[in-house]
């Protein structure tokens, strides 16, 4: 593995020399996300496998690399699992990817984003550094706190190394519910139980079906299922699966997907297309031909913002435009992490 | 005491009569340069002496802020930001002299929004402020570090507390932050809704950054639901060894434990002294469990048995609401009761966290490394991240005593370091440990804080002299 580093800084040391713009890859089942693809592929799947995985410390350190089948595989050989629940959009997602993107799964409203489970990183610049951030205890506040940073900002700051996890166990018992009700209904219920002590792991709203995922101690879930009531779903994994890599039906179909991020409690927004709504109510996903305008309007209205999520055509914004105070600290970021801005330029935001 | 460490890494600012003129002019009375304003502001919980400002700005709105920061930018006079002065590396010490905004006046909680279990409020709030605020939509806000600090405070020093074991810290649970830059600029990281805002997750670099990059003037968080069942408890054992190795066990089999703090033998005596407690004088845990009345009552089943095993005795309940209070309370109180084993004295916190499975191995090591020495150093501790405190009580004005504290403090970072720890899991770099950053995480890693310090504040007006040096 030694080899395969120094492989992926001589490229990125070259790179900057030459000014030539890298675009950083893992498994490329994520292609379809960001704004611009730009720059000669530079491959991490060579670099992988687990560094340190110790089950009864809840941390794994893993080469960005590795498969996340293969990670999600080796913790729960011993019972654990990555608790924001990635969705992998693909056989050949990377760890890497997963962390680059910071997207998290249906687990993401009551056990947190990836971000909250990153303990640690090691990280190459677009000068071909190789930096240490964080590391693998649970609390570390020595400097500031750049691993979380690197968490979704798409290998714009540097190509990821290594990261430290927390992992969680994985929950004893779980049951799925389903409720038959309107949208407006449905927003108040989730956001109702979330404000409640339920064990409530993740919550799915589409065509008038709500679906409520019960996890926990068994106890716990037994209590809240006769609380709840509600009618028990056959093949949960399954449909949770469904709604995690979008396969589930409303995913499909040729429109522009885009996803809200607002404020959980927000009403019905009334845009047209199809809709499915997760995390009580904070992410909302819509499948629209409605102008951005629109979109980003609603969500705006609504505290949050709108990211064209999956399409071909990306005339419009991928992610919501910045405002000019905050568009120029993320330049001089940028600039600081990857002076030559040759790391997956326009990736994120055209101008770096 | 003027160790190696608490030289500054600049001699004071010279500071223009024509900037303090336009302070008072336009902060009037808010304004102050009167010698007690600034004493107050030039000391913290740090054994470090006393680095008074220049001048005093008592800020009451994120304008203000911004003014008062783009006066100060014009003469290239430092501005410190001041919550609550609880910190305890020399954090808000004026070293290199300046302007010091006091934000306890910004004490406004702006939004309480339980139904997205969110709060908005200005950086002077405090977590006691914040929680009698909400106290009856059923939410709580769980962060508690031993003193009242302010959230602005707490979102800069990344801080943690009793909880964290369970809802995570000041890391995990600020959501936004409204921030005044270097320029004197107004940003907000975060729109309200719960998943950061577009771009680079800026809230996560100004949470932690100890006021050199940014002022922080208003805090978003989390709240949670209260829980419908709690339960605290105490449990004795003969060493600090077996309470250690029970929460690593309670820890490692999944108990969600709310708080598991840990308490040795001279701390407890020291809290009784302080707090009028009867607690018996030996190594203890503090406990408490959160959940439904049946799961609580599970996991403390559980955590007992554990405790057993490892040579505890039965739990001592703390059954009411008021016990319980009486019992954390004890508890927030510890840092102050240990400095009182000797009236008059300053304390070094050592605030090493180190994976689980060394913690005992460095609790232990610190114990013997520190039973040789004339100071008194009662330990406590956050066991359940890690995390462990040696409060090593020394006198100010002996000078060897003063050394002999450092020491064994430099000792103890020394040893989390070599655990694969980090010298500080929750206090801050403040000005003593900027050193040990290095050790910890390299130069080319430290360099690189360092550039992103200078990108954005490029007159080194925020704070300097904490956290990296140019
Ligand atoms: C008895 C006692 C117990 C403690 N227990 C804990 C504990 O359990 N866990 C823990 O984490 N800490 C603990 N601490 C340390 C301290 O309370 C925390 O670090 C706290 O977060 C500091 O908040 P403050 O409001 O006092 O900040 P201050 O001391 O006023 O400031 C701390 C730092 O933050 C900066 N700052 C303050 N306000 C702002 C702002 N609005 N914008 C930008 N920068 C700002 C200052 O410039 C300074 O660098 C304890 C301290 C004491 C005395």
């Amino acid at each position: 593995m030694e080899e395969e580093r120094r492989r992926l800084a001589e490229a990125i040391s070259t790179a900057a020399a030459d000014k030539a713009p890298l675009r950083l890859r893992g498994g490329g089942t994520k292609d379809f996300y960001g704004a611009r693809l730009d720059g000669k592929v530079l491959d991490t799947r060579g670099y992988h496998g687990v560094v340190n995985y110790e089950p009864s410390e809840l941390v794994v350190t893993v080469r960005s690399g590795t498969p996340l089948v293969e990670l999600e595989k080796t913790l729960a050989e011993r019972g654990q699992m990555l608790a924001f629940e990635p969705p992998h959009f693909g056989q050949g997602a990377t760890v890497g990817g997963c962390v680059a993107t910071g997207l998290s799964g249906p687990r993401r409203a009551s056990a947190g984003s990836v971000r909250d489970y990153i303990l640690g990183v090691r990280l190459m610049d677009g000068r071909g550094q190789d930096l240490h951030f964080g590391g693998e205890v649970m609390k570390n506040v020595a400097g500031y706190d750049l691993s979380r940073l690197a968490t979704g900002s798409l290998g714009t700051l540097g190509l990821l190394l290594e990261v430290s996890f927390k992992v969680l166990p994985i929950p004893k018992s779980e049951a799925t519910l389903r409720f038959e009700m309107d949208e407006r209904g449905a927003i108040e219920k989730m956001n109702e139980w979330a404000g409640k002590p339920l064990p409530v792991s993740a919550t799915c709203f589409h065509d008038g079906r709500l679906t409520v995922r019960l996890s926990g101690a068994e106890a716990g879930v037994r209590a809240a299922r006769e609380k709840l009531g509600g009618e028990s779903v056959g093949d949960a994994p399954a449909f949770w699966a469904a709604v995690r890599e979008q396969t589930f039906e409303a995913f499909r179909g040729a429109e522009p997907l885009w996803r809200l991020s607002l404020r959980s409690a927000t009403p019905p927004l009334g845009l047209p297309g199809r809709q499915v709504i997760e995390w009580n109510g904070g992410l909302r996903w819509i499948a629209s031909r409605a102008p951005a305008q629109q979109m980003r309007e609603a969500a705006a209205k609504a505290g949050g913002h709108a990211t064209l999520f999956r399409s071909h055509d990306k005339a419009a914004s991928v992610f919501h435009p910045l405002p000019k105070a905050l568009f120029d600290i993320h330049l001089r970021l940028k600039k600081t992490f990857d002076p030559a801005g040759i790391l997956n330029p326009g990736r994120m935001y055209e101008g770096f | 005491m003027q160790s190696a460490r608490n030289k500054p890494s600049a001699p004071r600012r010279t500071i223009p009569t024509e900037l303090l003129q336009a302070l008072r002019q336009r902060f009037g009375e808010r304004f102050s340069t009167a010698r007690a304003v600034l004493d107050q502001h030039g000391r913290d919980e740090s054994p470090f002496e006393a680095t008074p400002p220049d001048g005093v700005v008592f800020a009451a709105t994120t304008d203000e802020v911004a003014e008062a920061v783009r006066l100060c930018g014009q003469h290239r006079v430092p501005i410190i930001a001041f919550g609550a002065g609880s910190s305890i590396e020399g954090h808000v010490l004026a070293v290199q002299g300046g302007i010091t905004i006091d934000l306890s006046q910004m004490n406004k909680v702006l939004m309480v929004n339980s139904e997205d279990l969110t709060a908005t409020v200005e950086a002077g709030v405090t977590r006691k402020q914040l929680n009698a605020a909400i106290k009856d939509t059923g939410l709580f806000f769980p962060i508690d570090p031993g003193a009242d600090a302010c959230l602005g405070g707490m979102a800069a020093t990344r801080a943690s507390g009793t909880n964290a074991v369970r809802y995570g810290t000041m890391r995990e649970n600020v959501l936004g932050l409204t921030v005044v830059t270097a320029d004197g600029k107004i940003i907000r990281t975060a729109r309200r809704a719960r998943k950061s805002s577009a771009g680079y997750d800026l809230t996560r670099i100004f949470v932690g950054s100890e006021g050199t990059l940014g002022i922080i003037t208003e805090v978003t968080v989390r709240l949670y639901p209260q829980p419908e069942a709690v339960s605290a408890a105490v449990c004795s054992f003969p060493e600090v060894g077996n309470a250690v190795h029970t929460v690593i066990q309670t820890i490692q089999v999944g108990v969600p434990v709310a708080r598991a703090e840990l308490l040795d033998a001279l701390t407890v005596r020291a809290v009784n002294r302080h707090s009028k407690t009867t607690l018996k004088e030996q190594p203890m845990l503090f406990l408490e469990f959160h959940g439904t009345p049946s799961a609580v009552r599970e996991q403390a089943e559980t955590v007992q048995e554990i405790a057993r095993e490892n040579g505890g005795e039965d739990f001592e309940w703390a059954v009411h609401p008021e016990d319980r209070t009486r019992l954390w309370n004890a508890r927030h109180k510890a840092f102050h009761a240990c400095i009182q084993l000797r009236p008059g004295a300053r304390a070094f916190t050592t605030d090493a966290c180190v994976p689980i499975s060394r913690l005992a191995d460095c609790i232990r090591e610190t114990i013997e490394d520190t039973r040789t020495s004339s100071l008194p150093c009662p330990i406590f501790g956050h066991v359940g991240d890690g995390n462990f405190h040696c409060v090593i009580v020394a006198d100010p004005n002996n000078a060897a005593e003063m050394q002999e504290a450092e020491r064994l403090n430099q000792r103890v970072m020394q040893r989390a370091l070599a655990m694969d720890g980090t010298c500080t899991g929750e206090h801050g770099v403040g000005m003593h440990k900027i050193p040990l950053l290095k050790e910890e995480f390299g130069d080319d890693a430290v360099d690189l804080m360092r550039r992103l310090k200078m990108a954005w504040d490029p007159l080194n007006i925020l704070n300097p002299g904490k956290v990296v040096v140019p």
